[in-house]
């Protein structure tokens, strides 16, 4: 059966006109939405999209570099939860009387980046598989959330760190820009740095990266720790977007990640793809969800629509001929 | 802060209470056994406000009435939440009085049964499947508790309608689209919108109860619409204070009024800025521990429930609505400072019996 969608993919001119998939579903998207709805390409639309692309999109240049290396960190719910707590306790909120200001947001990172260090401690020194080792963390974080909350939603009164969502900079949300910084960063870790390098090496042959003297260890920590500071950026700004934190305000993110990576063209199984792919993933699902509120699909139906569009967005990207077994 | 003073002190009471909830149960039972029955919460998580309230009622309850009190917490696994009540009649041998929001409507009958059994009493509230009833299991299943969502969701459009001065164009967020209350509450806007035909439904869209599905939604909206929104209906207040956001990202708050329900502080904030025009709470403070208070007063004979009217088994409770007249007196009294609630006054909140 695998035969027929090589033969398609041949005729197309095979992998490389695969790599550009997700890129022509993204334009194509954008395209009959915008013929649909001339609403779509309004700058105050793009500057919308630009915003809910913010914190989805952080996220998955986090999730990227774990899943390039074949692993999955399903924490990102409990990190990023954390992460908003302790910003959110640490500013001045209505809940205690402290103002330690942007120190709030260095803290707030800090504490994302331990949580992923910890699940990379877990992963590679109690050698438990990065799904259930990561799905601890995530149960972790949310427990150390409701406990430190109350159980309730706390109120974030910081005028200057909530500029980061409300305050806009050459006609964006200042939130859109630490994205973007986001990405950039993720960008120069994947294609210039040896750790970069390494990360792919191990997510294509971990046997063979081993070999040829990559300190598998530690490359797998430092990638974790690493994701875990890109949650941590998330979390400020999704404390920062809502004015609130509640123990379950990462609700439905880490779906989200994991779709906008896949969907973009980086593989489950590791070592193919990158953050550029997710860029794409993360704005293909972004304009899906805005598309189908400016078509007026009825709520009833969109999840069988994002459901279809998951399904095809990875048929078209990935390289399905090479895997001979589909599990 | 006055503010400030008053969440640490309830934290310190939800550890204190939470401790105490687990040295109980560590507890073998010869230990506990007396006469006084311990009464028993069963909820569904603590990482929502409502039921950290609720608690709280529970617990201020317990502390009037003098009794031992410990909380059930299923976290939403239905299995967990009828095993843990179980494990709590085998352990005060029945010698108990339940309040229980039942995780998902099978599973009270299973509860209400285990109870009966063990001849414990049991108040329910919100689910229950509509063929069990109170009176079959007399005098166990004393009442169980809902609150009228076509009611609540009628009552705040048409308070949103009169905030635009009865014309224009609204958008309404809905609740998970199974849920009992998101259900009501929607057919509760839809009767309102047929009685104002000046007022439009421009969109209705499903936001799953949380503030950041609903943020992301209302951008979207806001393109779509854009200033012919003039208001907003939200089915619960998470999702309006997502969409409060969202406006505020526009700089849009305060001037596109929203209606929610369920009471929680943020909406009660907003109400007070005017960025909200009204939320109804069915005060999870007073269904904590009056669904205590009508249990325990039938288990010690204060009533007997087979002679009480079916309104009395089956019955509406009292919504309070919370708008701009009313937002300062409500905020001295529930917020400031923890309720006063007469536990004697146990049918005072009773509105009718329950829809069939």
């Amino acid at each position: 059966m695998s035969l027929i969608p090589g033969r398609i993919a041949a005729l197309f001119g095979g992998r490389r006109w695969r790599s550009l998939a997700p890129l022509a579903v993204l334009i194509v998207l954008c395209v009959l939405i915008a013929i649909a709805n001339p609403n779509f390409i309004e700058v105050r639309n793009l500057v919308r999209l630009a915003n809910s692309a913010a914190v989805p999109l952080t996220l998955a240049m986090g999730l990227t570099f774990i899943i390039l290396m074949g692993s999955i960190d399903l924490s990102v719910e409990g990190t990023l939860s954390v992460s908003a707590m302790v910003l959110v306790l640490l500013a001045v909120n209505d809940g205690n009387g402290n103002d330690y200001g942007w120190w709030a947001v260095l803290a707030a990172i800090v504490a994302g980046t331990a949580m992923g260090f910890v699940s990379g401690l877990v992963q590679t020194m109690l050698r438990i598989p990065s799904f259930m080792g990561t799905l601890g963390m995530w149960f972790i974080g949310l427990g150390l959330s409701v406990y430190m909350l109350g159980g309730s939603a706390i109120k974030l009164n910081d005028a200057s760190i909530r500029d980061l969502a409300l305050h806009r900079f050459l006609g964006l949300p200042v939130a859109v820009w630490v994205a973007f910084g986001a990405f950039l960063l993720a960008a120069i870790i994947q294609y210039h740095t040896k750790l970069g390098r390494h990360i792919l090496a191990i997510g294509g042959d971990e046997d063979v990266a081993k070999l040829s003297g990559v300190n598998v260890v530690r490359v797998r920590i430092t990638a974790f720790a690493l994701a875990g500071f890109f949650f941590g950026i998330a979390g400020v700004l999704a404390a920062a977007q809502l004015g609130q934190s509640h123990a379950v305000i990462g609700d439905g993110r880490l779906f989200a990640a994991v779709t906008a990576v896949v969907v973009g063209g980086t593989a489950l199984t590791g070592g193919e793809g990158g953050v550029v792919n997710t860029l794409i993933g993360v704005l293909i699902v972004t304009v899906l969800a805005n598309g189908m509120i400016l078509l007026g699909i009825s709520p009833y139906i969109q999840q069988t629509v994002q459901g279809l569009m998951i399904i095809a967005a990875v048929a078209l990207s990935l390289d399905r001929v090479r895997l001979r077994i589909v599990k | 802060m006055k503010d400030t003073k008053n969440f640490t002190v309830n934290r310190r009471t939800l550890m204190l209470g939470a401790t105490a909830g687990v040295a109980a149960l560590a507890m073998p039972s010869v230990l506990r056994a007396q006469d006084k029955p311990t009464l028993v919460t069963s909820i569904r998580s603590l990482s929502n406000p409502y039921h950290a309230v609720w608690k709280t009622g529970a617990e201020a309850y317990a502390k009037w009435a003098g009794l031992e009190h410990v909380t059930l917490v299923s976290e939403g696994n239905s299995e967990k939440g009828i095993a843990d009540i179980k494990a709590m009649l085998a352990k005060t041998g029945g010698n108990m009085v339940l309040n229980s929001d039942p995780n998902d409507t099978p599973d009270a009958r299973p509860i209400v049964e285990a109870c009966a059994k063990a001849g414990a009493y049991v108040v329910t509230q919100w689910n229950k499947p509509p063929d069990l009833h109170p009176k079959d299991f007399n005098p166990n299943y004393v009442s169980h508790i809902e609150f009228d969502g076509i009611s609540s969701g009628k009552t705040i459009a048409e308070i949103l309608f009169k905030t635009i001065g009865g014309k224009g164009g609204i958008v309404a967020l809905g609740g998970l689209i199974s849920t009992t209350a998101a259900i009501e509450r929607k057919k509760g806007l839809d009767a309102a919108l047929a009685a104002n035909p000046d007022i439009k439904l421009l969109d209705f869209q499903v936001a799953n109860w949380k503030s950041t599905e609903a943020f992301d939604l209302m951008g979207n909206l806001l393109t779509r619409f854009g200033d012919d929104i003039k208001g907003i209906w939200a089915a619960n207040d998470d999702m309006g204070s997502g969409a409060l956001e969202a406006l505020r990202a526009e700089n849009l708050a305060g001037k596109v009024p929203i209606v929610g329900v369920d009471g929680i502080k943020t909406a009660v904030d907003a109400v007070r800025t005017g960025e909200f025009a009204c939320t109804v709470t069915s005060d999870p403070f007073w269904q904590g521990g009056m669904g205590l208070a009508i249990g325990y007063n039938a288990k010690i004979g204060k009533f007997d429930p087979t002679k009480e009217p079916p309104e009395h088994r089956e019955f509406y409770g009292k919504a309070v609505l919370i708008s701009h007249d009313n937002v300062e007196e409500y905020y001295k009294t529930n917020v400031d400072a923890k309720p006063e609630i007469d536990w004697n006054d146990l049918w005072g909140r009773v509105t009718g019996a329950i829809r069939t």
